[in-house]
């Protein structure tokens, strides 16, 4: 039982974190370089567990999750986690889009330069081709393009279930780094914000906010780590494992967004300060291979 | 990274789980502190006797040596077999003693861990005033040190166990108009001592468990000081760490039995068809996993750096919440039935009533979130 990233994960975290404060820093959520998804690929990020063979580095799911984690603090391309169970699950490469069924159609998401759309229907992976022309529009998170699809495109589904738990551990990933940038951009803000003459954090009823932020995003992290543990070891509990860590995970990115931006008061509901960018990421995340109940309640 | 456990460890589990089948009482621990005292003695020297007591604490002073994992399995199968509670031998087990393996002389561990463990010497603490409850450092009981002895007079409460214990961990000011941190020390009282008197008190889930201690002239030799004299401060801080290691791992293997128990219990009873509830108990079964996670986590930390990860400070306060709130949906889903509670009653209304303390004691859950705050968080100081 070891619960603490090895020295290699360790390096890996680290470096991906330094590279992406340099290349894809969270303030420039909308506005990214025009290259970065090779820049990514280049990285081998979008397949840390896919097969050598299909050009992958052929590492466990606790690396990745870790790694992911850090890409969601940054608010990286939602693609990424779509792509990555592609490379792992589909053999196909490339850049996929992110698909998310509503009652109306499909909505793609991240789908710029994409040749591939990935989603789960009926509880299973499916996978497509991008049809051609498709104009990307404005979606709710301004990181992330979005395209309406009315019509179901002809899919192929991957039989296997841990294809859709890959998805929804990585998108679980994808929200505790987006609670962990919430969080930590109130405690900054807290520690310089004066208000009667004294910075805002050492009042207690910001302080708390800011405890229970850390609470929120540790209790997400640590069940992130087990749910990964769970799917590499095949364990016969992850199903739930994974389903805790993305509902623990949603919560915390949804109630960190918010308690962020009460943090920061009215510049913080303003679209020119940086917090509705975790928020509506949040949002976007919680649609995601989204949990019930009932699947938290099953035995 | 993995969940899995090496063949050694995965024996040693069956070891623990065998015993604990064969071995667990079949009656109920009592409730009250004096009914209790002598279920308590019997079952820590039957787990010293059969060498399950201080399984991670040296061997020199009657412990097994084993490792953390060992000990986390062991609490772990421990809360599984429903074991009792270990009730008056807490304070020594969990707290006295380890304290006293990191901070005291090898005279003083020599004559009381062995104590301890075998469920011989029963501790209490003696930390929280009437007048210094969450601010600790404002202590008022004095020792004026006459001679080779301090001469203590003041009072303490919330002292769990008093009135049955033999020896007390007992902070006090040992210097003249010292303040806040400084002048204290960590004193082993002996509680039969000429001079104090314990008053014990009732709580309002009808248990007699806690009391107020008072010293009136109570003679302490100042062999008995802790880790040396004006140093208390330091000293009782050192304990944290240690208490934070495995401290909750017991309560956490409950929560996952009583998240079960609910469920089964909603679908009993129909009240699982009420989506707020539903969502609750899915809420709850997930925070329970998370916390497992959270204290292998930890565990994993220490193994690695031999100190608790920075994090342990949440799990505290994510514990005693989660178990406050499976307390109140308990007694929400029992109805008008909670009407029916009786001082003496062991059930899930008892269990609600006595739940309070989790936020309150061992430092409130406020208090709490000021320590995430400043000390994880690295926040301006409030006070």
């Amino acid at each position: 039982m070891n619960l603490t990233p090895d020295d290699d994960q360790r390096a890996f975290v680290t470096a991906t974190a330094d590279w992406c404060r340099d290349t894809m820093p969270l303030e420039d959520a909308r506005d990214r370089p025009a290259d970065l998804w090779n820049q990514l690929e280049a990285m081998g990020l979008p397949g840390i567990t896919a097969p050598e063979a299909n050009g992958g580095l052929a590492l466990d799911h606790a690396t990745e999750v870790l790694v992911f984690a850090e890409l969601g603090r940054h608010l990286a391309p939602v693609a990424l986690p779509a792509s990555a169970v592609a490379a792992r699950w589909t053999g196909t490469r490339g850049k996929t889009a992110l698909a998310v069924a509503a009652s109306d159609g499909l909505r793609l998401l991240d789908g710029d330069a994409a040749q591939h759309g990935l989603g789960i229907f009926d509880g299973r992976i499916g996978h497509f081709a991008l049809p051609a022309g498709l104009v990307p529009g404005h979606s709710l998170d301004p990181s992330a393009t979005l395209v309406r699809l009315s019509a179901m495109p002809l899919t192929e589904t991957v039989d296997d279930p841990r294809a859709a738990l890959h998805l929804q551990l990585l998108a679980a990933a994808f929200s505790v780094g987006c609670a962990d940038a919430a969080r930590d951009m109130a405690v900054d803000y807290a520690k310089v914000r004066e208000q009667f003459e004294r910075p805002i954090g050492s009042f207690q009823a910001i302080k708390h906010m800011c405890a229970d932020m850390a609470v929120r995003a540790a209790v997400a992290r640590s069940q992130l780590y087990y749910a990964a543990c769970a799917l590499d070891a095949e364990d016969a509990d992850t199903t739930f494992h994974v389903a805790a860590a993305k509902r623990l995970a949603d919560q915390a990115a949804l109630d960190n967004g918010r308690a962020n931006i009460q943090i920061h008061g009215g510049i913080g509901m303003t679209d020119e300060a940086f917090p509705h960018f975790c928020l509506k990421r949040a949002h976007l995340l919680q649609f995601v291979a989204s949990v019930d109940a009932a699947a938290l309640l099953a035995a | 990274m993995d969940i899995g456990f090496s063949p050694e460890e995965t024996h040693f589990r069956e070891e623990c789980r065998d015993w604990l089948h064969a071995n667990v009482p079949a009656e109920t621990r009592p409730l009250d502190a004096a009914d209790a005292i002598g279920f308590d003695k019997a079952w820590q020297r039957q787990l010293f006797d059969a060498g399950w007591a201080g399984i991670n604490w040296p061997t020199d002073y009657g412990g097994r040596g084993l490792s953390i994992v060992q000990q986390v399995i062991w609490l772990e199968e421990y809360a599984k077999a429903h074991a009792p509670w270990i009730g008056a031998n807490f304070v020594g087990i969990n707290h006295g003693g380890p304290t006293l393996i990191i901070n005291a002389s090898e005279e003083q561990k020599a004559y009381h861990l062995p104590r301890i463990l075998t469920g011989e010497a029963i501790w209490c603490q003696g930390f929280s005033e009437p007048g210094a409850g969450s601010d600790l450092a404002g202590i008022k009981t004095r020792g004026r040190i006459e001679g080779d002895e301090l001469v203590v007079n003041g009072s303490k409460i919330w002292t769990s166990f008093a009135h049955v214990a033999d020896w007390q961990e007992l902070v006090l000011r040992t210097e003249d108009g010292s303040r806040r941190h400084s002048g204290l020390s960590w004193v082993i009282c002996d509680m039969h001592a000429p001079g104090i008197t314990v008053r014990p008190i009732r709580k309002m889930s009808g248990q007699i468990e806690f009391a107020q201690v008072f010293y009136d002239d109570v003679r302490i030799p100042l062999a008995n000081v802790v880790g040396g004299l004006g140093n208390g401060w330091k000293v009782a801080m050192s304990t944290l760490s240690f208490e934070r290691g495995t401290g909750f791992i017991a309560d956490q293997v409950k929560q996952g039995q009583e998240i079960d128990d609910l469920i089964a219990t909603a679908r009993a009873n129909g009240m699982i068809g009420d989506d707020r509830i539903a969502h609750e108990l899915a809420q709850m079964r997930a925070e329970v996993a998370a916390l497992r996670a959270m204290t292998y986590r930890n565990i994993s930390e220490v193994v690695r750096t031999g100190q608790p990860g920075a994090e342990a400070s949440l799990i505290r306060l994510f514990t005693a919440e989660l178990g406050q709130r499976l307390d109140r949906m308990a007694v929400a889903l029992a109805g008008p039935e909670m009407l029916d509670f009786a001082y003496g009653d062991d059930n899930a209304v008892g269990d609600y009533l006595r739940g309070f303390a989790g936020t309150i004691a061992g430092g409130s859950a406020q208090i709490q979130r000021d320590i995430i705050g400043e000390r994880l968080l690295g926040l301006p100081r409030s006070r």
